[in-house]
């Protein structure tokens, strides 16, 4: 499966990358298989697939949190380690991963610290930030005293916070509740429309992934391989009710039927 | 039975409970040994007696009465107890740093550390007053020594706390490792740095009371044994065992207050109720 377009409006270009990890036995355990596949500047891009396809080390080797042992990636014609010495990726985890001991401001504002962005400046970041996940209010609350939900809001501003290239996230929203889980769904389409950055989602739920990403590529496990990339031609204004559509059911059934197998 | 059990939640009847417990015991054992006695003075003195002779005004030892022998005393121990506080807090926080940044020193350095903590004071006094020859230096060293350890233990324990996405996330933002220290890891092991304190300051305290006993130059332990062999009056010891006492606790509640005002952590684990929750 390869994934090719003009290379002029490519931002990512993931290039035969293969992964291999040994087990606890010194046993080679092949996590990824030649992966290739270009994205766009401003793609909402979904990795799909089951635990175990790879997508989490594909997003962590975008990420360079993982080196590959095969292949390459270039973002922006760059490697993944210059664009984070040049700190142009946010990353949200699946836990929020907040330091308890900082506010909901401040926790914003570490990376921002980080980069010694102007010490000024930093309240007016910071508080455009909390209105972008529609926190205001919490400024001076501590993690601890938040929901679930609005410490992973907490996340995602922290990671927009120092205006990065690159959005990626690892199944950001799986540990959440359906309701909050769809508020936040609501909330990620806003912040790409309002920010235009390209953002690499991680999930394993097929109709998360249709009613965010432009773009779905779907995984399948032992070894991972990418199986399938599924354009997702729905406008890229969406409320919750486009799930109620035929159109959406179509996708989800394309995207499900996608998997190697016809099925999981 | 609901009821009993509602009072039993509040704190400060079982603490009451507790006082008059031991009030009770007290006074039979004094009754019972007061019954027995060979000596002019009960050795174990009934308790109005006892906080009697803290206000008594007529002189114990060279024309001070008990409450000045047991407060000057109680300054140059808990000073000298201090200062080894002071100096074994600071080593041992720097040392678990150490440990954090370089598994060597480490290993190396935490097997002894646990030898040490092993050795008895009693033991340990006499062997340290010959190297030093100053009962003042041996004093703060021993002071030192027993803080020492449970400030580096638990310090260490807090800084390998900190999860692996917190370096990821400091990682992922080219974070230098300065930055991973000052803004992460001291932060993150400072509630475990708190519990060494809380441990050690008693126990620097009943160190530097020991030491006080190896040698006649002051100090509570000094009195202690002094008062012991009847030089003085049977109540400045007990005068001094319930100061003692009331020091020590003191000491931890102390450091639970400097933590109160150094970590907003607690703080907020009190606001939402939910104390030592995750």
């Amino acid at each position: 499966m390869e994934e090719r377009m003009n290379s002029k409006d490519v931002q990512i270009h993931i290039n035969h990358v293969g992964m291999t990890f040994k087990d606890n036995k010194g046993n080679d355990m092949e996590a990824l298989k030649d992966i290739n596949l270009d994205i766009k500047k401003g793609e909402f891009i979904s990795l799909l697939g089951p635990s175990g396809c790879g997508k989490t080390t594909l997003l962590r080797i975008i990420a360079d949190l993982l080196k590959p042992t095969k292949g390459s990636v270039r973002i922006d014609g760059m490697m993944p380690r210059e664009i984070r010495m040049q700190q142009k990726f946010g990353i949200v985890f699946q836990s929020p991963v907040l330091l308890d001991w900082r506010t909901v401001r401040k926790n914003i504002e570490l990376p921002l610290e980080i980069m010694h962005y102007d010490a000024q400046r930093l309240p007016e970041r910071s508080a455009e930030m909390l209105k972008l996940v529609g926190l205001e209010e919490f400024a001076n609350h501590y993690p601890k005293q938040l929901s679930g939900g609005m410490q992973q809001r907490v996340g995602i501003a922290r990671a927009l916070g120092i205006e990065p290239e690159l959005l990626l996230m690892d199944e950001p929203f799986s540990a959440l509740d359906e309701f909050t889980k769809e508020k936040l769904h609501v909330d990620m389409l806003d912040i790409w429309e309002k920010t235009n950055k390209t953002i690499i989602f991680v999930t394993h739920n097929i109709q998360e992934a249709v009613f965010l990403s432009n773009r779905i590529c779907v995984l399948s496990p032992h070894p991972g391989r990418l199986s399938a990339v599924v354009d997702v031609d729905l406008p890229k204004k969406r409320t919750l009710d486009i799930r109620d559509t035929l159109h959406f059911s179509e996708l989800v059934a394309k995207v499900r039927n996608s998997f190697e197998g016809g099925s999981l | 039975m609901k009821k009993i059990r509602k009072l039993g939640q509040k704190k400060w009847l079982v603490t009451l409970v507790w006082v008059i417990g031991i009030v009770i015991v007290w006074e039979i054992m004094a009754f019972r040994v007061a019954a027995v006695k060979r000596t002019p003075e009960n050795i174990l003195p009934h308790i109005y007696q006892i906080l009697y002779s803290f206000i008594d005004s007529s002189p114990v030892a060279g024309g001070q009465t008990a409450l000045m022998v047991v407060a000057s005393n109680a300054v140059a121990t808990l000073l000298r107890a201090a200062v080894g506080f002071l100096l074994g807090m600071g080593l041992g926080f720097v040392l678990a740093l150490l440990m954090k940044l370089s598994g060597i020193i480490e290993k190396l350095a935490f097997p002894y550390l646990m030898l040490i903590q092993m050795i008895p004071i009693l033991g340990m006094a006499p062997i340290i007053l010959s190297l030093t020859g100053d009962i003042g230096t041996s004093r703060i060293i021993i002071a030192a020594i027993l803080t020492f350890y449970p400030v580096a233990a638990n310090t260490l324990a807090g800084l390998k706390s900190v999860e692996t996405e917190k370096y990821e996330l400091m990682y992922s933002y080219a974070a230098p490792k300065r930055m991973i220290y000052t803004k992460v890891l001291i932060p993150a092991c400072l509630p475990y740095f708190f519990t060494g304190l809380k441990i050690a300051a008693p126990m620097a305290i009943t160190a530097s009371i020991l030491v006080d006993t190896l040698q006649g130059d002051g100090g509570l332990g000094c009195m202690l044994s002094q008062s012991l062999r009847h030089a003085m009056s049977i109540y400045v010891f007990w005068d001094i065992v319930l100061v003692s006492a009331v020091i020590g606790i003191l000491s931890t509640k102390l450091m639970g207050w400097i933590e109160d005002l150094v970590s907003p952590l607690k703080r907020i684990d009190r606001q939402i109720g939910r104390r030592g929750g995750k």
